[in-house]
């Protein structure tokens, strides 16, 4: 039997009078890369937000491995998490930073340095390992934030647009990295606007559109609910939220300019 | 551009630079939910903080120029000293006071602009470089506004309330702007200088390190100074007044120094008949000599303030990095190394490190005037330096808030987080008290008294330390620990802290009590009362989750 990794039922978001999200229930299983689409404002950021305890839902229920993540410490525990704002202590350099993460997870120095000499070569950190953060450029600022949401061995990832920013090879390296970790048994869940990523990358998707899941299922079984064999995600992707129709007619709008 | 546009077009950035010096800069980017709410609010504070600031500069200059004019004119310190000394004292005195003063506040405001990187959001828009540099340097100005425009206002109304002559205000006038724009210079090279060697240093090496924490003295200590400057004025004032007086081959190098050259020729302007006409040639050389360069000054200043507002300094020297290994400590430990490797770079919580232990040194310049360290005495200085240590946990707590969103998804316990930053807390405690008994001890008075009660005082200001991290933590757990959160409103901070105050005053309270009704109690009653509270408030937060 598959292990539930991700339980999300019914959640709603608030702020203030704000809906954010209502009614949102999905889950991930072990060893499933769950790309979570939608238009900006959907309450993609918002959701992850819950699963790694930074916002507190109005209801709902979420658990990540059966333990629910109002038990903040034991769920964030198994979370390795890249935020779509990258912003780190940025007074300290990324060893700084690293220790500063691994001491709050507990970690052994004889278990993680090995890991961090392996993922700062392969993303070529090295050189700006004593720099302060507040001196490197988006793209290695990202890079410090997923080698830090990596080094705990994390059973769930989380990942809230992790490519904005990175080099080609990067990005490269982080995508082989999420296909390992899947097949490894671990789960991800992965946010982008980049339809192609999330085609080739995702085992499942879920389309978000105003607070609701619209649409679930692998790309395929999204094809064949919107009879359109051959559409790619992102003709899919507007379809089911709704933003196809009179699409064409902003273009026109804009070109006649 | 016309000037007008141009100082229109500051004014909107100027308000970017007050907003970003609170919720970029502290709070990481990152509003709290109920900041979302309301905005409007939050920037009205950031704005109503940056004019607490220059306010405080403004009255700190106006509260010197009465202090230094008023009572030797009338001789209320018993000094008599001629008129003609008073001015090139005074004169001199009080620009010094207002270069200082400038410089102080420049200090601790310019860390803000420079991580505004406002050049940034300007140079896309159809500007040219040069009205960028310009507006950029217009809302430099404005961040030191009130004090530029005070300065020259109090000089003249106490100037006028003590009966100076009118030429010698005109020289002082030009003095002043001088004063000022010399002030807004060395901000400038102090900004420069501290975002290559502090904000941006890296490196790993001790050296390095040390290196940070000397700059990050260097940048505080004038803090400081400034409640010197305020409490001594008459003895400065003396000691400017000493430096003149006699005309001897000194004073013609003295008169070449500035300020001292804007002082004796507002001295010699207001009383023509009583000058040394070689001395007045070599300061009328000098004082216009230091009005080119103030005009040099000005042009550089804008050229550098806008390299500053796009950061465009680039990092300091590079280590070469050899490895990548760390060193993983225990949870509490990695908050305090991390919040003293925050603190050696940012000014306004090294500060806060150091506020306790100078403060202390202060009060401990007060032993001078008693006799005997009794234990009344003993008790006062120890209430103060505690009152001064709970000032720190809410503050440490915004530490956490640098990068709220990040910090929050990290499987961190609040006791974890209370343990760490009351550590840190009594730990500046513990160093103040070692401070106040060296100074005791140097001063020759007996500091067994403070610190047998001093010890035995940190068990209730540890007590009081958790009691206002627990606060903390009940209200902004959740919500994170931004700036935005704790000094948006006044009021939330002062309701954390003073609890705090009444649990470290209670067993201060017994002792003056036992003291009146049973002396021989004093200490028993002391111990027990500070013991009990330590007890009941470690049982408080073993029990947070």
């Amino acid at each position: 039997m598959e292990t539930v990794a991700v339980k999300v039922e019914e959640l709603a978001v608030n702020y203030g009078s704000f809906v954010a999200v209502e009614n949102l229930s999905f889950n991930v299983k072990e060893g499933e890369i769950y790309g979570l689409l939608g238009p900006n404002g959907a309450g993609k950021t918002t959701t992850i937000k819950v699963l790694v305890g930074i916002l507190e839902p109005r209801a709902g229920k979420v658990e990540v491995y059966g333990t629910p993540v109002s038990d903040e410490v034991p769920a964030k525990s198994q979370v390795g998490y890249v935020p779509e704002e990258v912003i780190l202590l940025d007074s300290l350099t990324p060893r700084e930073f690293f220790e500063f993460v691994t001491s709050i997870r507990r970690l052994k120095k004889e278990n993680v340095n090995p890991k961090l000499e392996r993922f700062t070569s392969a993303f070529e950190l090295k050189q700006y390992f004593d720099t302060p953060i507040a001196a490197l450029s988006m793209g290695n600022k990202q890079k410090v934030a997923i080698i830090a949401a990596l080094l705990h061995d994390p059973k769930l990832l989380i990942l809230d647009e992790p490519l904005v920013g990175l080099d080609a090879r990067s990005s490269k390296i982080l995508k082989e990295l999420i296909t390992f970790h899947a097949k490894k048994g671990g789960a991800v869940i992965f946010s982008t606007h980049i339809m192609e990523v999330a085609e080739k990358l995702c085992t499942r998707v879920g389309i978000i559109n105003k607070g609701k899941i619209v649409e679930e299922g692998t790309v395929e079984d999204l094809r064949k609910l919107v009879r359109s064999a051959e559409g790619s995600l992102e003709d899919i992707f507007l379809k089911v939220t709704e933003q196809e129709a009179g699409m064409q007619d902003v273009i026109k709008a804009l070109e006649e300019e | 551009m016309k000037f007008s546009e141009l100082w229109r077009l500051s004014s909107t950035v100027y308000k970017e630079v007050s907003f970003q010096s609170i919720f970029s800069l502290r709070a990481g980017s990152s509003l709290p939910g109920s900041a979302k709410r309301d905005i409007k609010r939050l920037v009205a504070n950031a704005k109503i903080n940056t004019l607490i600031s220059k306010l405080i500069t403004t009255i700190f200059i106006g509260i010197f120029a009465g202090i230094i004019f008023l009572p030797l004119t009338m001789n209320i310190t018993g000094h008599t000293m001629p008129r003609q000394t008073i001015i090139l004292a005074g004169v001199s005195a009080f620009l010094a006071v207002v270069l200082f003063l400038i410089v102080f506040m420049g200090l601790q405001v310019s860390t803000s602009f420079v991580s505004s990187k406002i050049v940034d959001v300007l140079t896309p828009l159809p500007l040219s470089k040069q009205d960028v540099s310009r507006i950029v340097f217009l809302c430099f100005i404005r961040i030191f506004d009130i004090p530029l425009i005070a300065a020259p206002a109090i000089f003249l109304a106490v100037y006028v309330l003590i009966g100076g002559p009118a030429i010698g205000a005109i020289t002082s006038l030009l003095g002043i702007i001088t004063a000022e724009i010399f002030a807004l210079t060395l901000t400038t090279i102090l900004a420069r200088f501290f975002y290559l060697k502090v904000t941006r240093a890296g490196g790993r090496s001790k050296w390095q390190t040390l290196l940070r924490f000397a700059f990050m003295l260097v940048w505080i200590l004038p803090t400081f100074a400034a409640y010197f400057v305020v409490n001594f004025a008459p003895q400065i004032v003396q000691s400017f007044a000493s430096l003149t007086q006699g005309f001897s081959s000194f004073s013609q190098i003295l008169v070449l120094i500035y300020p001292f050259s804007f002082g004796f020729l507002a001295s010699s302007s207001a009383f023509p008949g009583q000058t040394d006409y070689t001395l007045l040639g070599l300061s009328i050389t000098a004082s216009v000599a230091y009005a080119i360069l103030a005009y040099y000054c000005v042009g550089w200043v804008t050229q550098t303030i806008r390299k500053l507002g796009i950061s465009a300094m680039g990092s300091g020297p590079r280590e070469m990095v050899m490895d990548t290994f760390i060193q993983p400590q225990t949870p509490w430990l990695g908050i305090i190394r991390k919040d003293l490797r925050v603190a050696s770079r940012a000014p306004s919580y090294a500060t806060l490190f150091f506020l306790p232990v100078i403060q202390t040194a202060v009060l401990a310049v007060s032993f001078s005037s008693f006799s005997a360290l009794d234990l009344t005495t003993a008790l006062g200085i120890l209430t103060g330096m505690s009152m001064i240590t709970l000032l720190l946990p809410p503050t440490l707590s915004s530490i956490e808030g640098l990068a709220s969103a990040y910090m929050r998804h990290l499987p961190m316990r609040k006791i974890t987080f209370i343990s760490a930053k009351t550590l840190l807390s009594i730990f500046t405690y513990v160093l103040s008290l070692i401070v106040l008994s060296i100074v005791a001890f140097s001063m020759g008075k007996s500091s067994t008294l403070i610190l047998a009660y001093g010890a035995v005082h940190g068990f209730s200001v540890a007590a009081a330390v958790m009691l206002e991290l627990t606060i903390v933590t009940r209200k902004f757990w959740k919500e994170g620990f931004a700036v935005g959160n704790l000094y948006s409103r006044l009021t939330t901070y002062i309701l954390i802290v003073i609890p705090g105050y009444v649990l470290a005053a209670i067993p201060i309270i017994s002792a003056f009590l036992a003291l009146l009704f049973a002396p021989s109690y004093v200490l028993p009653l002391f111990l027990a009362a500070a013991l009990t509270e330590f007890t009941l408030m470690t049982l408080v937060i073993m029990h947070q989750k």
